[in-house]
Order: structure tokens, then sequence, then C-alpha cells
């Protein structure tokens, strides 16, 4: 209770900033937003990692059902059908009638009726193209074999036309594009949340006055630093959460073949993270230090976020066309980099010296981002009451 | 080792555009002194407690601890409470008062330790892991100075302490800092509690218009004001002309009249010249509060 034997060079546990980083992120992972958030986060990419698969499977499959005599085509139809690219589930139906009702419930795609040599396919609303071609070539071939032909003559007699594809479209595109986009949106979203805590977090200090007690012992270089660090770690933790949740769903639902999900691509959306949230979180504490009250943070971000709203609006631009000269300078530069060069990465393949000039340019731009934000708050962090202009903040105190 | 333990406030001036908020204030709190600043709004306290914890700049003028100018490490062993309280609202009131003792220098167990002494001390035990906004007004100022008091300061420096506390939570605030003087801390503080200043203080502070206007015991405050006397004289006619150069009538009161006398003036010629309208019922001295010491000085100081 007295005071304390103190010597002013003693042992001192630990550095202010440290101190600073380790509440925000103490305070933080304790709170609703964050726990929310991630769960949410995380079931929303789960989900929809687990839709992907789901509906990259379905395309493809169709059940036919033979019945009577037909069902002596069910070997050469099989064969056709995968040779013709189509995923088939073969069954044998014992009544036409029971067939038929089948078709209608939705429960059997196609139910072929009559004879081998001259069958009837039955269904609901179409045939797909190449069900249909598997089903009539299958049915020429028992035509064959009953006039005689050998089976090595019929399958001469039915082989199909190579076909040589130039430039073979990737059947998992759209699903690439769709990923692409769930991990720009989960990066602008994450750049969003974070950028303006971190501006919340500087005005709530001035705004709840424990700035005052708070510079009477730690230096604003030292307090901005430890508030942005801490807020990082935090949005970090977040995204490598929901990251590692996206890769579990994906090694189960086994949707490998998605470049956009594969491990380097949700790493590079942390690393943009990083270098996006450290762009962001600095700008940002620049201007929130110039407001006292919560309610004028969002108008004094607001030029800020415009470059954060652009970015979102050119995710879409890359996703249409990655390869547009727009998409391509705006990949490189630092207000867009972070989102833009990450969806860019994760839907297409860059070459490295752009990857290389975008993060030149984004940590060339957060060293000076630093060091001007550094200067304007600690010359308005103190200035408690009015908006302080930041020209004023910038050239320092009044003489 | 009272004078070398002393916070020296030398010379300071500040300005903000046009207003000048301190002008050329100089004074020394001294190690185990209780030292209250009084002044009207706007008068420059708070200005001077901000300049002390180097919150604010100012244009002129140096504060310095054990002889040396204070610097920003001396600064952290400064308690500060400032005019506007400021705490974490959503933080729990104990991990709050660790973190401070901890951005002080202090070591997480001796933080805890302190952290959770205070609040044993200020009947606080039981809410220690509740948020400060859960707490009444008058908890959360006591939670307020435990702030400032978690990091056994060398110094402490509090604007407004008693403002709003209830009678209890005064005598308790009260009680701390005469004790935290006791142990050789010099206490500076701000109030416009005059009674409570006059009783607590060891020596008072006038600050008017950025300038010490008076400093002292509150004995030579009273010293420097002018003297009063209530006089009962019951055959004085009532429009009875005293006529002595440096004695005014203040007030009457049927029989009874007050009067101040200027500086050097002989309270006797007073008596006599009342004895000579009769007889004298009542010549009593009167001890100035400090209320009105205060309002003589401001007073003069040209309002």
């Amino acid at each position: 209770m007295s005071t304390r034997p103190r010597s002013l060079g003693g042992t001192r546990p630990l550095p202010t900033t440290v101190l600073v980083a380790r509440r925000e992120v103490r305070m933080r992972l304790r709170s609703r937003v964050f726990v929310g958030g991630t769960i949410v986060m995380t079931v929303l990419v789960v989900v929809g990692i687990a839709a992907a698969s789901l509906l990259g499977g379905k395309t493809n499959l169709a059940r036919v059902g033979f019945s009577g005599e037909s069902q002596a085509l069910e070997p050469t139809f099989s064969a056709s059908a995968t040779a013709l690219g189509a995923s088939i589930v073969v069954s044998d139906i014992a009544d036409v009638a029971a067939g038929q009702a089948q078709v209608t419930a939705g429960t059997l795609d196609v139910l072929v009726t009559g004879s081998a040599t001259a069958p009837t396919a039955v269904a609901k609303t179409a045939v797909a193209s190449n069900i249909e071609s598997a089903l009539s070539l299958a049915a020429e071939a028992a035509r064959l074999s009953d006039a005689g032909l050998s089976p090595e003559a019929i399958a001469s007699a039915m082989a199909l036309v190579p076909v040589h594809l130039l430039q073979p479209p990737s059947p998992r595109d759209n699903e690439n594009v769709f990923a692409s986009m769930g991990l720009g949106i989960l990066l602008w979203i994450a750049l969003g949340i974070y950028g303006s805590q971190v501006a919340q977090g500087v005005v709530e200090e001035k705004a709840t006055r424990i700035m005052e007690i708070l510079l009477a012992t730690i230096q604003p270089s030292r307090l901005l630093a430890g508030k942005v660090i801490g807020i990082g770690l935090v949005g970090l933790l977040q995204l490598t959460i929901v990251g590692a949740a996206a890769l579990i769903a994906v090694h189960v639902t086994n949707v490998a073949s998605i470049p956009a999900l594969a491990v380097s691509s949700i790493l590079g959306d942390i690393f943009w993270f990083l270098l996006g949230f450290l762009l962001y979180a600095t700008a940002y504490s620049a201007v929130a230090s110039l407001v006292s009250r919560q309610e004028e943070v969002q108008g004094a971000i607001a030029p800020i976020a415009i470059f954060q709203i652009v970015g979102y609006l050119l995710m879409y631009a890359t996703l249409a066309n990655p390869t547009s000269p727009l998409v391509i300078v705006c990949s490189l530069l630092p207000p867009f980099a972070p989102i833009v060069m990450a969806v860019r990465m994760a839907s297409s393949d860059v070459p490295s010296w752009q990857v290389g000039l975008a993060v030149a340019l984004t940590t060339a731009s957060i060293v000076g981002l630093t060091w001007m934000a550094g200067r304007v708050y600690a010359n308005a962090a103190p200035r408690i009451g009015t908006r302080v202009r930041f020209m004023d903040a910038f050239r320092g105190p009044r003489p | 080792m009272a004078t070398d333990r002393a916070l020296e406030i030398d010379g300071i001036s500040k300005r903000y555009g046009d207003v000048v908020a301190l002008q050329d204030l100089t004074v020394d709190i001294r190690a185990g002194e209780l030292f209250g600043f009084v002044g009207r709004n706007g008068a420059g306290k708070t200005t001077t407690m901000r300049v002390v914890l180097g919150v604010l700049t100012p244009d002129a003028g140096v504060v310095r601890w054990l002889g040396v100018p204070l610097t920003f490490e001396a600064r952290r062993h400064i308690g500060y409470m400032p005019e506007e309280r400021g705490l974490y609202p959503k933080m729990r009131v104990a991990e709050q008062l660790m973190y401070l003792g901890e951005l002080h220098g202090m070591a997480g167990a001796e933080a805890r330790e302190a952290a959770l002494g205070w609040l044993d001390r200020f009947g606080l035990a039981d809410r220690r892991d509740a948020d400060l906004q859960a707490l009444s007004l008058g908890n959360q100022q006591r939670v307020q100075l435990a702030a400032a008091l978690v990091f056994g300061p060398d110094v402490l420096v509090l604007d407004e302490p008693f403002a709003g506390l209830d009678p209890v939570a005064v005598d308790v605030m009260a009680g701390v800092l005469r004790e935290r003087a006791t142990a050789g801390v010099p206490v500076i503080f701000s109030s416009h509690e005059l009674e409570l200043v006059e009783r607590l203080c060891d020596r008072v502070g006038i600050i008017d218009h950025g300038r010490m206007v008076a400093c002292g015991t509150v004995d030579e405050l009273r010293a420097g004001g002018r003297e009063r006397r209530w006089i009962d004289s019951p055959a004085a006619p009532s429009d009875w002309e005293i006529g002595l150069p440096g004695v005014r009538l203040l007030r009457a009161d049927g029989s009874r009249r007050l009067f101040e006398l200027d500086p050097g003036v002989d309270d006797q010629a007073l008596l006599q010249a009342a004895l000579a309208t009769g007889p004298v019922r009542e010549f009593a001295l009167v001890e100035p509060s400090l209320g009105e010491v205060f309002r003589s000085v401001i007073g003069e100081a040209g309002a």
C-alpha cells in the first residue's frame, strides 16, 4: 500500500508498447464482436465451400434406369456415357409404371424402356444431350450386333471422333471465380473491420479522456504502435482461424482442384491483409486522432474509406477480366493493391515482378504513412475538444 | 530533505492565441505538503497542472523536481487526476488499475497487489471484476484516484479530486491525501470548496488570470487580508459616521456593526471612537474565512 521502493533503472518488466498491444488483444478477444464475427465468417466460408463441392458434383450426375429387354444396353451405355463425359448411375427397373412414377417424382432422371434395338427414353422435362447420345450409340451397337457384326467391328464402327482442344476450358473455372471473390470479400471485410477498429480505438481514448493520463506516462508514438500491433494481431488471428477452417473444409470436401482455395492463395490473402491493414490502419489513426468524439469518426475516415470502396469495386473488374490494363495498373498501386492483387493472385497466375512491385510500393507507402501518422497523432492526440485541422497537426505545436 | 524534494514551478507562461492562460506563474510545492490551488473557473489551475504533467508545453518557464527540470521519465512518477475524468469505461476495474500500474513501470504481480490493495482501501474490493461503467459516479471517482495512486507516485497532482464526492468519500479522499503527504509526497490539488481547502491544506495558492496573486498558509493569507471587527454600541446613532481613515463600515445589524480595517490601522482607535458614543457591549475580532480572503484577494486583483 505504501510507496513501493523503486529505482529508476530497476527491473521494468514489459515495454510500454507491448503492454498497450497486450491490452488491445485481451480486450478484443473477449469482445462479442470478435467471437461472433469469427463464428459467422467461419460458418459462411465452410458452407460456401461445401456448397461449391455439392454443386460441382450434381451438375453431371444422371440417374438412368433400364427396364425389361433394354437392360441389355447397360454395359455399352455406361461405356459410351463415360466416354462422352457424363457421370451416371445405372439401375434396373422391374416395372415400367413404377419407373415412370420415379421419373415424375424426380428420383430418376431417365427411364429406358422397350427392346435393346429400339429403346425409348422417358424423362420429365429434358434428357441431357450426352445421355441421349450415349443411349443412341448403345442402341445402334445393339442393332449392328443383331446384324452380325463382331464386337471388334462394332467398336471400330462406333469409334468417336477424337477432339483436340487448343485451349481446353477448366471445368472448375466458375468455381474458381466464386472462390476468388469469396477470398476477396473476406479480405475486404477484415480490412474494413480492423481499420475502423483502429480509428475507433484512437478516438475512444480521446473521447473518454483517458488520453491525458496515458500521455503522461507513454509517448504517443508507442501508444499508437501498440494499438496498431494489437489490433492487427487480433485481425491476423481471426483470418487465420477462418483460413484454417477453409483449408479443412477444402480437404474434407475434396474441391482442392479450385486454385483459389489452395493453401498458397489463403496464405496470400493473409499476407495481403497484413500489408493492407498496416496501410489503412496508419492512415485511419492519423485522421481519427484529429477528432474527439465517436460520432465524428466516420466523417473523419471517409476520405480514406473511399479508397477501400473503390478497391472493392475493382475486385469485380478483376474477376471479370483479370488481364485488363486497368486491373493490372490498380493491382500495383498501394491503396488498391491489397485487395486487387490478392484477388488476381487467387484467380490467375500473376507475373512475379508485378507481385514484387506491388509489395514494394505498398511497403514504401506504409513507411511514409507511419512517419506522417506518428507526427499527426503526436500533435493531435493531446488536443481534446474541437476537431484539429490536419495541417495544424502535421506542422506541429502552435508557436 | 524537505526542501530538496520540492516540485518547483518556475515562471511558466502559456498563451492560447490572444488569451493569456498563465503569466509567469511561480510556486514551490514541498515534500510532505498538501498544497491547495484555488481560483475562479478559467484562472489557470488546470493549465498549470497540465503543464506539470507535460500534456501541455509552456511558452516559457520550467518545472523542476529534485532540482532538475522534469524529464519524461520523471513525469512517469507523477500521479495525475485530470479535470476531465478518464478511464476505459468497458474495462474491468482491477485490470484497468493493473494496466496503469504496469504502464508506469511496475511488474505484473506488483501492479496486481497494488491495484487490489487500493480497491480494498476504497471499499471497492467486491467490484474489482466489474466494468468501470457499471460503477456509480462516486465510485468511478474513487477508481480514478486509485489510478493516480496505484504506482506509488513521487508527486500527486489532482485536479478537483473532491468534486462530486459524498461527505464520507470526501473524508476518505482527504485521509488518503494527508497520508500521502505525511509519507513525503508533495500533493497539489485544486478545489472550489474553500472550507475543505482551509481545513486540509498546509498552504494555499490563489490564482487569478494566470498569475499567483497570493500564496501561503491560511493564517498568512488571513494576515495579508483586512482585519474586521464587530462592534455593538447601542447608544450610537443610526447614522453614526466613524470618521476614522482606513476604516469602513461593511454591515449594520441593529446596534451591531461590522468594520473593515486597512492594514496598519490601530483597532484601539476604533474602540475609542465607539466608546465615545456610549457603552460598548461587544468588540470582537473576526477571523476571515478562506472564502473571504479569496474574495478580497480576487477583488483586488481586478475582476
